[in-house]
Order: structure tokens, then C-alpha cells, then sequence
């Protein structure tokens, strides 16, 4: 196998791993967006995701062995509605500064962490994939089906969102209560319902990402937290509230993972992921695509 | 010459805020700087206080050029500044704020602060008693041990003064201070600003209010759309075609 | 009145030295001055953060990491080279120092959220490094059999010995803290974090503030570092993670961040909550994280705070009040709210 194929085959891991943190960044910065809230609770929010839709397939609730797409449309579903309870928990926080926000969110994001260990245990499982194990061989590249997948829905997740977004009614009430919830209320837009939409729908990508991506990881309780913190940066590193910013900042974030995991050094991953996100904001102050403000005097 | 503004050209983007603009400033004068909303009065303040860098020409002070350097060296050199907003420090007292501008000052570094407790809590009393004098030539000692943000808009603005007096300036810059003071409060600020002037202080003051432009200043500089279109004393200012052609653009005034 | 609020404090204060002095011999057990140990040992990580966080209003998020710098520093010193306590805690406060000043460094670009997540990245490198640089560190291993300090030939090797190392330093920590803080270099850190453009108008070098707050946190860090590993004698990275931070960042909220005595109340609380919470075994973490939750959202001001507003309402007198014009001060604060 030549390097080029071996480039490609680890580009397309980053793509896929990408995808997942960008459906993660995206759940920040939607809700930064609309909110001005940071929820670090989001891995958790993650986390708790990918169990509500795995758990139908695997048979841990009453032996019941649902087919994976189903699975996933219930997960996606249950933890949209989680996203709408938490709403009511984040309203008093997204008033709140920066540092108490944070450790709210925090605060929450423990407390699920914990309760799903005392509901699964502590102990994680492999999930079976509902694709062949086997690697296609696409051309000399190979590449796990499941990844495919992953990719392949994310990518239709995000055009999906994209569309929602520009077209729809809701999709439009949703931007212009982002923008300005003063205006919004005057002009009879619900900020509050809007919002509670926001958090439903990064919560359930978040579910959707979770559960297409465990079949690859390995699902536990724990598993929030890395996922969670990478898909801040991505966030951060596409400029914290833009959408378009948080796909970007994913898949940089994902693919400098798999390139550096790959060429330089597999112990180094994290730490040159992380590198790259603090040259690229020393560099520029407002992310990838974030646009660079005066700030006003 | 004393503050020399020569060719300066501040660019955002597209945007020409300020367009060859020079201007002198003699030791010592109320040097007014007027003109409608929008014509780059505080664009310049922002670059004298070294929040921009000019996009071109530069700007003298005592002969020395200081259009490169940071904020507070610009503010060490002897310039200090109110804001048109007030932004005083929300969780400090009025003294508090009066002796952040003493700061740089402080001989005392690091060290000497943990080490010496004794020669640090000297120079802290001499620094309150200045700051006392300031307080009280702005008539706000009453407030010293106040919030400084719990205090009436009118003596937030004049702690606002003696901030900025605090940092010991050659020049004053005020963006505006009598804005949202009433008849009594602008009057006080009149006799204010000239026992300012009498300290040995130059005043470069941007202000909407024509009757205390006129009433104290020495000379007026009038800006319009970033460009200057005249300078003079009040009487030849109010006279000029031009300035009044620029004004009646204008629909409040 | 007022002389029987003076006795009133002076007794308190009295107790509270005694109980301080004494300690190791009221405590039950070993066990239990291990844990006012380690309450020590996080009372001056939490006094650094609030320095930078608390009064600077810089996000120094790396601070878990560069306790660990401090311990590695410290730890490494000693098992290596062989040099004792009385050398690898100033070493390991100025390598911490240096460290920090690297962290510090994208403060002067970054602010916020942005500063948050650098640091955390950074944190985050200097922990990868620990775990990878094998050599050196001994990897996911970490640094055994670290020994613990002589005093002029009389052994400190136990808890209860080392339990006055650490009174000393947290008492110096908190008294130096205070010092810096109460002077012209806490009123420039004050208005960084109020308004940092008016900051600048007033003459602060906030560049020059900003990675003194980061060098000052670090090297409390670096300080409480040293004293872990020569408590613990065993360190390894997984201590040092992110989580060491949060944890850090918790204590120093539910105390009261902004305030130096609420350093000391979380400090204190916490670590000891959390052994009190130990019997509810899983729920532990479940309670903990909802108490965080309440404090953020009724008592954002922390302990500290709460004691404020009871004593606002009650007018009981506790030692640790503040002088006549701090509290009137602070009393505006709270209706402001």
C-alpha cells in the first residue's frame, strides 16, 4: 500500500471523526448563539444521547432488540426532548457571567455523568454495528462501513439543518431571536420556546452523533467528557456561535487528530490537536470564520 | 509646539473615519473639537489614547512621536482621557478609582509589596491624600468610600475627571462631559474645567453643548465627515459659511 | 458594645488558632489529617486561581497542569538528584512560574471563552507531556517513592508532621496573597478585569498585569505541587488532568471566588464534604454536582456571601467581618444584585 492511499485512507478516519465533533460544535454554538450560553454539560448532553438510542438496540431495556435506525430516531428524539427540559435549567444560568455559567454547566454535567453510572455501571460495552465489519476496499483505500455511514448522515444532518434554518418559518424565527431577543419578543416570536427548540435540536445531533459514532467507540458513562471539551475547541476553533464555523472547526479539529495520530505521533494526538487550536487563535482571535470585531471604545 | 496632530488618516475597512486631519494644540488652551455626529471626534480621541493605530500621518507630543505606542505608555507620556460612556471600574470605590490612575506611579513592585509592608502602606497614604485632593477639587470627597457606580450620573462623570487628573496628564482629553448633565451640573462643570486650566492642564474637549464650547474654550477645531473645515476662536467659528452650512445638514440643531 | 464584639473575636480567634495549632492531636485519626492536608494543599491552588480569576478576571484554566508542573518539578528533583524539600518548593514554584507565564501568554489576544478553552489546551499539552516524555517523567507510571522532608535532622514523615508544613504556607500563602491584593497591584488587576480598555486609559500596563496574575496563580500551583509530592511521595498524571482544575474552580466558587477567606472556606469544604459524601457511594457525585448547581444559581457570591446576607439580616458579628467601610461598600454590592 503507497503512502498517497494511506494519506487518504487517514484523512477519511479524520473526516469521519471530524463529522462527530462538528455535530458536537454545533450543538455549542447554537446554543451560544441564541442564548449566550456555554453549556459544558453538552458532553454529558452527548453522552446521555448516544445511551437513550443504543439501549434499544442492544436489548438492555426489557430484552427489546430494535433495528439500529429505529434505535436512532428514538435516541434522536428522546434527547431533543431532554434538550427541551433543560431549557428550563439554562435560563437562569444564560444570565449569569461566563465563570458561573460554566461551573453550572459543569454542575449539570456531573450529575448526568453520575446518574448514568448508577443506571448502566460504570463498565462500558462495544456496540455491534448494523453494517459488515469488514472494510470496503474502495480503489486500495479502506474504510470501515460504519464510518461511511457516520459520515454520510452527518453530512446529511447538517444540510438538513442548513435548509431548516433558511427556509422554514421556524427555522427563521430561530435566527431572528438569535440575533436579538428584544426584537424578537416585540414581533411575537416565543424567545423562549425558540430557544428551548435550539437546545432540542443540538441535543439531539449530539444523540445522532453519539449513537452513529458507537460502533466505533466505546459507549460508557466517561464518555462525554473528551468528546465534549474537543467539541468546545472545534467549536471555539470555527468561532463559537457560527454554524457554518462549527462544521469547519469539527472537521479541522477531527482531521489534525487523524493526521497527527497517523504521521507524527499517536501519544501526541490530543496534545497537537489542542496545539493547533491555540496557534489558530493567537493567529486569529475569532476562530476560523468568525469575523474579526473592532472592539469598540 | 505642544500637541501636534499631522495628516492623520484612521481607515476601517471601507470606511474613512478620519481624513488628513491636522490639528495644533498650544500648552495650556481649551482646545475644543466639534462637529456633527459621526465626524470623527472620538475616532481621533481613540487614536491620541493609543486604542488605533493611524492608518497614516502621525501625532508629536513635546517632540516626541507617540502615534506607535501602547496605551499606557501614551497615558505614562501624559495624556489622559474620559470616556463617552462612563466606564469607571464597577466593583471599586470613587477612591479606589481615583487610585487606579496612580498606579503607574507605584515605586513599589512586586516584591517590595510582599516583602515591605511598611514602605508600601507609606506610599499608599501619599497616594490617598492625592487622590483626596482630586476628589475634592472635583467636589465628589463626599463619596470617596462609595461605589463609584452607585453615585448620581452627574458626580460619576466629574469622579470620572479626577480619574483621569489622577494619572498626573499634561493633557486632558474629554469625550463629552457635560452630556446628560442639567443647567446647574454643565455651570459646575464650567468652573471645573477652569481650575483644571488653571493647574497648568490642556484641555482637548469634545462636546455638543455649543453654549459651554463657546463659553470656555480658547480654540475650536470643526470636523465634518473626518475632514476638518475650520478652526478659530468661538466668535469666528459661529461665523464661518461653512460651519454653518455643515450644522444646518444637521435636523436638531 | 463594641469592646464585646472585640472579646467576642478575640476568643474565636483564640479557638480557632488553638484548634489550628493543634490539630493533629484532636483529630481522631490519621486519616483525618490527611484530609485537612490535602484541604491545605487545595486552599493554595484555589488562592491562585482567585488571584487570576477571582480579582484579575483572567480564566487561568491550566491550573490543574501546572500543579502538576510543581509536583514533577519537585518530585523529579528528589528522586534524581536527591535534593530536599527546602529546594524543590521554591524550584517548583519558579518553574511553575515560567510555565505559567507561557500559558498567560494568549491572554494578551484571547479573552473569555477563547481564554478558557487556550488554557484548557495548553493545560491539556503540558498534562500529554508528563503522561509521554518517559523518560523523564516516567510516563502513565509517574514519579514513586518520593521522600519526605527533614527538619534540621528531625523526620517529617507523617501526616501529622507535615500537617504544620502545610499550616505554615497556607498562612503565608493567604497573608502574602492579601498583601499583593490590597495594594496598588490588586487595584490594577480590579480594573483588568472591570473594564480592561479603561484599564489602559488609566496607565495600567495590562499586558504586564495580566501574565503577572498567570505567573503569580502558576507558582502557587508550583508551591502546592511540591508539597503534594513530597506528602504523597507517589504522583502520576491522571492527578494532574482537567478534572484537578474543575475541582479547584469549584471549591473556589462555593467559597466565594473574589474573596480570600472564601478560598479558604472551599478549600476546606470540599475536600471534606466530599469523605462526608463517600457513604452515599454513587450518588456522591450526583449530589455534588447538584449542590454546585444551587450554589451557581442562588448563591453566586458563594459561601462567603451567604454568610454576608445572614449576617446582614441577624447582625451577629463574626470574626471574620470586614472593617466598618468594606462593609458598607459591600452592602451596596449585594442591592445592586
Amino acid at each position: 500500500m503507497n503512502t498517497t492511499s494511506i494519506f487518504i485512507q487517514t484523512l477519511i478516519g479524520g473526516i469521519g471523526i471530524g463529522s462527530l465533533y462538528a455535530l458536537i460544535a454545533l450543538g455549542y454554538s447554537m446554543v451560544y448563539r441564541s442564548m449566550g450560553l456555554v453549556n459544558f454539560a453538552h458532553g454529558s448532553i452527548y453522552m446521555v444521547g448516544t445511551y437513550l438510542g443504543i439501549i434499544w438496540y442492544t436489548g438492555l431495556v426489557l430484552g427489546l432488540h430494535v433495528s439500529y435506525p429505529v434505535a436512532f430516531i428514538i435516541g434522536v428524539l428522546l434527547n431533543g426532548l431532554l434538550g427541551v427540559l433543560l431549557e428550563r435549567i439554562f435560563r437562569p444560568l444564560a444570565k449569569l457571567d461566563l465563570m458561573f455559567m460554566l461551573l453550572g454547566t459543569i454542575g449539570l454535567g456531573f450529575v448526568l455523568d453520575n446518574l448514568a453510572v448508577i443506571i448502566f455501571g460504570a463498565e462500558g460495552f462495544a456496540v455491534r454495528s448494523p453494517l459488515p465489519n469488514a472494510p470496503i476496499n474502495i480503489a486500495g483505500i479502506l474504510v470501515l462501513p460504519q464510518m461511511l455511514l457516520l459520515i454520510c448522515v452527518s453530512a446529511l444532518l447538517m444540510v438538513g439543518l442548513q435548509v431548516f434554518l433558511s427556509t422554514t418559518k421556524t427555522g427563521k424565527a430561530m435566527r431572528a431571536s438569535a440575533m436579538d431577543h428584544d426584537i424578537a419578543s416585540a414581533m411575537g416570536i416565543p424567545v423562549n420556546r425558540m430557544n428551548a427548540l435550539t437546545l432540542a435540536i443540538g441535543s439531539g445531533l449530539a444523540a445522532a452523533a453519539g449513537i452513529l459514532a458507537a460502533p466505533i467507540v466505546y459507549v460508557n458513562p466517561a464518555m462525554g467528557a473528551a468528546v465534549g471539551l474537543k467539541g468546545f475547541a472545534a467549536a471555539i476553533l470555527g468561532g463559537l456561535g457560527s454554524i457554518p464555523g462549527a462544521i469547519a472547526g469539527g472537521l479541522v479539529f477531527g482531521v489534525v487528530e487523524a493526521i497527527s495520530a497517523g504521521f507524527i505521533s499517536s501519544s501526541y494526538t490530543k496534545g497537537i490537536a489542542f496545539f493547533v487550536v491555540v496557534i489558530v487563535l493567537m493567529l486569529k482571535p475569532s476562530g476560523i470564520v468568525g469575523e474579526t470585531v473592532i472592539e469598540k471604545v | 509646539m505642544f500637541l501636534k496632530i499631522e495628516n492623520l488618516k484612521m481607515q476601517f475597512g471601507g470606511l474613512i473615519a478620519v481624513n488628513d486631519v491636522s490639528i495644533n494644540v498650544e500648552k495650556g488652551e481649551i482646545h475644543g473639537l466639534i462637529g456633527p455626529n459621526g465626524s470623527g471626534k472620538t475616532t481621533i480621541f481613540n487614536v491620541l489614547s493609543g486604542y488605533y493605530k493611524p492608518s497614516g500621518g502621525k501625532i508629536v507630543f513635546d517632540g516626541k512621536t507617540i502615534s506607535n505606542l501602547p496605551a499606557y505608555q501614551i497615558t505614562a507620556a501624559g495624556f489622559a482621557r474620559t470616556f463617552q460612556n462612563l466606564r469607571l471600574f464597577s466593583s471599586m470605590t470613587v477612591l479606589d478609582n481615583v487610585l487606579v490612575g496612580m498606579g503607574h506611579h507605584a515605586k513599589t513592585g512586586l516584591w517590595k509589596t510582599i516583602l515591605n509592608p511598611v514602605a508600601v502602606q507609606r506610599e499608599e497614604n501619599i497616594f490617598i491624600e492625592k487622590a483626596m485632593n482630586f476628589l475634592n477639587l472635583l467636589e465628589v470627597a463626599d463619596f470617596a468610600n462609595e461605589l463609584a457606580t452607585s453615585l448620581p450620573y452627574g458626580s460619576q462623570r466629574r469622579v470620572e475627571i479626577a480619574r483621569a487628573l489622577a494619572t498626573d496628564p499634561q493633557i486632558i482629553l474629554l469625550d463629552e462631559p457635560a452630556a446628560g448633565l442639567n443647567e446647574i451640573e454643565t455651570e459646575k462643570l464650567r468652573e471645573i474645567l477652569m481650575k483644571i486650566q488653571n493647574t497648568g492642564v490642556t484641555i482637548l474637549l469634545v462636546e455638543h453643548d455649543m453654549k459651554l464650547v463657546m463659553g470656555i474654550c480658547d480654540v475650536i477645531t470643526v470636523l465634518d465627515y473626518g475632514k476638518k473645515i475650520a478652526e478659530g476662536t468661538g466668535a469666528a467659528i459661529s461665523n464661518d459659511p461653512v460651519v454653518i452650512e455643515a450644522y444646518l445638514g444637521q435636523e436638531d440643531l | 458594645m463594641r469592646k464585646k464584639t472585640i472579646i467576642i473575636r478575640a476568643l474565636l480567634f483564640g479557638g480557632a488558632a488553638l484548634i489550628l495549632l493543634f490539630f493533629p492531636y484532636i483529630a481522631q485519626n490519621r486519616y483525618q489529617v490527611h484530609i485537612i492536608n490535602m484541604a491545605g494543599i487545595y486552599i493554595i491552588l484555589s488562592l491562585g486561581l482567585n488571584l487570576a480569576m477571582g480579582y484579575a478576571g483572567q480564566f487561568n484554566l491550566a491550573m490543574g497542569a501546572l500543579w502538576g508542573v510543581g509536583a514533577y518539578t519537585a518530585g523529579l528533583l528528589n528522586t534524581r538528584l536527591g535534593l530536599p524539600f527546602w529546594i524543590n518548593l521554591p524550584a517548583a514554584m519558579i518553574v511553575a512560574g515560567l510555565i505559567g507565564a507561557i500559558v498567560g501568554l494568549p491572554s494578551l489576544k484571547v479573552r473569555s471563552h477563547y481564554l478558557a478553552i487556550v488554557t484548557i489546551g495548553l493545560g491539556e499539552v503540558i498534562n500529554i507531556i508528563l503522561i509521554n516524555e518517559e523518560k523523564l517523567t516516567g510516563g502513565a507510571l509517574g514519579v514513586s517513592r518520593i521522600k519526605m522532608p527533614n527538619f534540621f535532622g528531625f523526620p517529617i514523615n507523617t501526616d501529622e508532621r507535615f500537617y504544620y508544613i502545610i499550616l505554615v504556607v497556607v498562612i503565608l500563602g493567604f497573608l502574602v496573597t492579601r498583601q499583593i491584593l490590597k495594594h496598588h497591584i490588586g487595584r490594577s488587576f480590579r480594573a483588568i478585569r472591570d473594564d480592561y480598555q479603561a484599564a489602559k486609559a488609566m496607565g495600567v500596563n495590562t499586558a504586564y498585569y495580566q501574565i503577572l496574575a498567570f505567573i503569580i496563580s502558576a507558582a502557587y500551583a508550583g508551591a502546592a505541587g511540591a508539597l503534594f509530592a513530597h506528602l504523597n511521595t507517589y504522583i502520576s498524571p491522571d492527578i494532574f488532568e482537567f478534572k484537578s482544575t474543575l475541582f479547584v474552580m469549584t471549591m473556589t466558587m462555593v467559597g466565594g471566588m473574589g474573596s480570600l477567606a472564601g478560598s479558604v472556606v472551599g478549600g476546606l469544604t470540599l475536600p471534606i464534604l466530599q469523605e462526608y459524601l463517600r457513604v452515599i457511594k454513587d450518588w456522591q457525585l450526583v449530589v455534588y454536582g447538584i449542590s454546585i448547581m444551587i450554589v451557581v444559581l442562588f448563591v453566586p457570591g458563594g459561601v462567603i456571601e451567604l454568610t454576608r446576607r445572614m449576617r446582614n439580616s441577624r447582625k451577629i458579628h463574626w470574626p471574620w467581618s470586614p472593617k466598618p467601610e468594606e462593609e458598607k461598600l459591600e452592602e451596596t454590592n449585594v442591592s445592586e444584585n
